[in-house]
């Protein structure tokens, strides 16, 4: 009979360790799933009150109020799919909160619009960078049939070779043009004009920061 | 092509009588990127596509992206699908191409439609009913001024618009889907009367009406299938001949006339002003035109002039009224004689001084005369008389010079003269002079009595046979007679006898042989 013998180095401590550590991966990978899964809930997101500008326009949408019954939460669109990049993505993200924290006043809706744009632009580099991954979790492109006869032709014929956000922006938030047709002072006197600002305070508000 | 005036004034040969032919190399249409553009559109708004594919555009290899692609600096550049477009394709896109046609209209009274009305918008689309009726409303015919927001999407208190003076993102005015409807830019739906119709029916300039109403309207409806609407070229008298439409008179090529299009180019009278004036036409250095009137004296060549928007410009070429006149006279000349033409002319030259004299002129006294004398308040429309003196200039009056210009008897006299005597009389003088109080003698009585026009109204026991009443007559006393001329019937053999006297002076319109020119009526 052959007796299984435990390399030599295998010590009881070795083991002890080894179990224990084995037990604390699980329960931290566990955590990470948790943890991933509660910082990408509408309610995580929204505790920071600048994001509540964010939601605004978010619950005017149909990403909010989908005739089918689903709804997207923050997270479904922007955290990857995956325990490991969902992980990354959060990583990537405490910025946002150091920015928070330390950087211009999000909290004022001026503020908070002035820089909407550049939000935007990281956002949809983001899409594109995985191939918009986030909104395909949901939408099956081949399967996309459309209320008009010839949606889904357009999405067979005409989306090749691109991302959904190459076409579909500005669906939930604010819009914001493309960065390449992005107007600084058009944007700025849009702000003077909606939050009754004198002109120039736009610009004089951005570059206190 | 850059002058047109220049080629009008030197009479150009016939062979110049037809839309310029586009400049630009063909080489450069037909973007590659147009043909995605086109394969979605085709599913994505099938009624648009499909009218691009039909159009003479699509036969000359131009798609999409040629007319509405955009810088990324331009003011109102959009991504789309990822191509930088423009959603308004501006009659300065338009002239990448057809350059002649955006310089002739850039400088006329069509590109000015929105400054022309801007004064008055407030008082009326804001004052009178409220903002919201300028969008849908003034704006649709004078063009608004479109107004890009700072997140790129076209303001939509401004957009869509199509009206002919829009001011555009790009600072060029006017709006060629005006007439010729996106996407198919039909010349022949451009040529038929209906393209003017949106803007020019209605109370203040009713030419659908009065087209439609004169014998010219009469014989284009019976006659379209010979109008040779699709032709290359629309020579009147040489691609058609069975009748003019809009187009013919104010823009089409005919005989040595070329074609253009600066609508009013041909227009020797202001017609929708409270006293109509023969205008110059001034050609700016810049290109740009103005009308001023020729009662002042004429600018000079290199002086400085205000524009209509404010700046500046120097006098290149003036152009006289007659000049002006002459030019439409000469597409009358494809199908009528010289004398028959003149003596039309005549005639409408006649109404319109008479409508000046008569009520024009006075009103406007009257009017100055109470606004200076403080019995009116600046302010506009919120006194009575002040929406009766409006209704008589710019739609009762209006209205008669139309009618007198386009040959509709109905609108020159009961569409038009009849009412604005009516009003004049039984409205605007007892209102006036309700308002100016002790002062109607100096302020409006004086006025009248400048002129002979009024003078009929010094014999207020004339023959009254219209109204079925005549006065008894002073001569013969007899209560029985008195009784008998008191019929409504207007039966009493006086009366009777009297009506027929008068009534062939006033109503037999002399025509003089000379008048009938060729015959050819």
């Amino acid at each position: 009979m052959i007796k299984l013998r435990a390399p030599l180095f295998i010590t009881r401590h070795v083991l002890f360790a080894l179990v224990a550590g084995g037990l604390g991966g699980v329960v931290f990978m566990f955590f990470l799933i948790e943890f991933d899964h509660f910082t990408s809930s509408n309610e995580f997101c929204l505790s920071c009150h600048s994001m509540t500008y964010a939601d605004d326009f978010y619950r005017q949408s149909v990403h909010y109020n989908s005739p089918s019954g689903v709804r997207a939460s923050c997270g479904d669109c922007h955290v990857s799919e995956g325990i490991i990049m969902a992980t990354y993505d959060h990583a990537v993200g405490t910025k946002d909160l150091i920015k928070q924290l330390f950087g211009p006043d999000y909290d004022d809706p001026v503020i908070n619009t002035l820089h909407l744009p550049e939000a935007a632009f990281a956002a949809r580099d983001w899409f594109r960078k995985r191939d918009s991954a986030t909104c395909k979790r949901c939408h099956t492109q081949e399967a996309i049939l459309g209320t008009r006869a010839n949606t889904a032709a357009i999405h067979q014929e005409d989306a090749q070779g691109k991302t959904c956000v190459d076409c579909h922006i500005n669906l939930v938030h604010r819009p914001v043009p493309e960065r390449q047709t992005f107007k600084r002072a058009a944007w700025n006197s849009m702000v003077e004009e909606e939050f009754a600002l004198e002109p120039g305070a736009a610009a004089a508000l951005l570059g206190e920061h | 092509m850059k002058h047109p005036i220049l080629l009008l004034v030197l009479c150009v040969t016939g062979a110049l009588a037809q839309a310029a032919k586009v400049e630009l190399d063909p080489s450069h249409w037909g973007h590659p990127e147009g043909e995605n553009c086109v394969s979605c559109h085709a599913k994505a708004s099938p009624g648009l596509a499909e009218q691009w594919r039909e159009s003479a555009h699509q036969r000359a290899g131009v798609n999409c992206l040629d007319c509405h692609q955009a810088d990324s600096a331009d003011v109102d550049a959009i991504t789309h699908e990822g191509q930088v477009i423009a959603t308004i394709v501006s009659p300065k896109d338009c002239g990448r191409c057809h350059q002649q046609e955006f310089e002739e209209q850039a400088g006329s009274v069509h590109a000015e439609a929105h400054a022309i009305i801007s004064e008055r918008v407030p008082a009326l689309a804001h004052n009178l009913t409220g903002a919201a009726m300028q969008a849908a409303g003034c704006d649709q015919c004078h063009g608004s001024r479109v107004k890009v927001r700072g997140d790129g999407s076209l303001d939509p208190t401004t957009w869509p618009n199509s009206g002919i003076g829009r001011i555009n993102p790009d600072g060029s005015k006017g709006s060629c889907s005006s007439c010729h409807g996106r996407h198919a830019f039909s010349k022949a739906q451009a040529r038929e009367p209906d393209a003017c119709v949106r803007c020019h029916s209605g109370p203040d300039s009713p030419d659908k009406e009065v087209f439609e109403a004169s014998k010219h309207g009469m014989i284009y409806k019976a006659n379209r299938e010979a109008m040779n609407l699709d032709a290359d070229t629309w020579i009147a008298g040489q691609d058609y001949k069975a009748a003019p439409t809009c187009v013919t008179c104010h823009m089409g090529g005919a005989g040595k006339i070329p074609s253009t299009h600066d609508v009013g180019l041909r227009n020797a009278w202001s017609l929708n002003t409270p006293v109509s004036a023969r205008q110059y036409l001034v050609v700016l250095e810049s290109g740009e035109k103005l009308e001023l009137p020729a009662d002042q004296k004429p600018p000079k060549r290199g002086s400085e002039l205000t524009k209509a928007d404010g700046g500046t410009g120097k006098v290149k070429m003036v152009v006289g009224p007659d000049r002006r006149r002459q030019i439409m006279s000469m597409v009358c000349l494809e199908c009528h004689g010289k004398t028959f033409t003149a003596s039309f002319m005549d005639q409408f030259d006649a109404v319109v001084q008479l409508y000046n004299g008569k009520f024009g002129e006075p009103a406007a006294a009257i009017m100055k005369g109470l606004y200076e004398q403080g019995l009116l308040t600046p302010l506009p429309f919120d006194e009575p008389l002040e929406f009766i003196y409006w209704e008589l200039w710019h739609d009762e009056g209006a209205r008669a010079r139309h009618g007198a210009a386009m040959m509709s008897p109905n609108h020159a006299w009961w569409e038009g003269m009849y009412l604005v005597g009516r009003n004049f009389y039984s409205r605007f003088l007892p209102e006036a002079r309700a308002v100016a109080g002790g002062a109607a003698a100096e302020l409006v009585d004086s006025v009248l009595a400048r002129s002979d026009h009024h003078r009929w109204q010094s014999s207020p026991d004339a023959a009254n046979p219209i109204l079925g009443w005549s006065p008894p007559p002073r001569l013969e006393p007899d209560t029985s007679e008195l009784e008998e001329s008191a019929d409504p019937s207007g039966q009493s053999p006086r009366a009777g006898a009297e009506a027929q006297a008068v009534a062939p002076m006033t109503e037999a319109v002399p025509v003089s042989p000379a008048s009938e020119g060729r015959g050819d009526d």
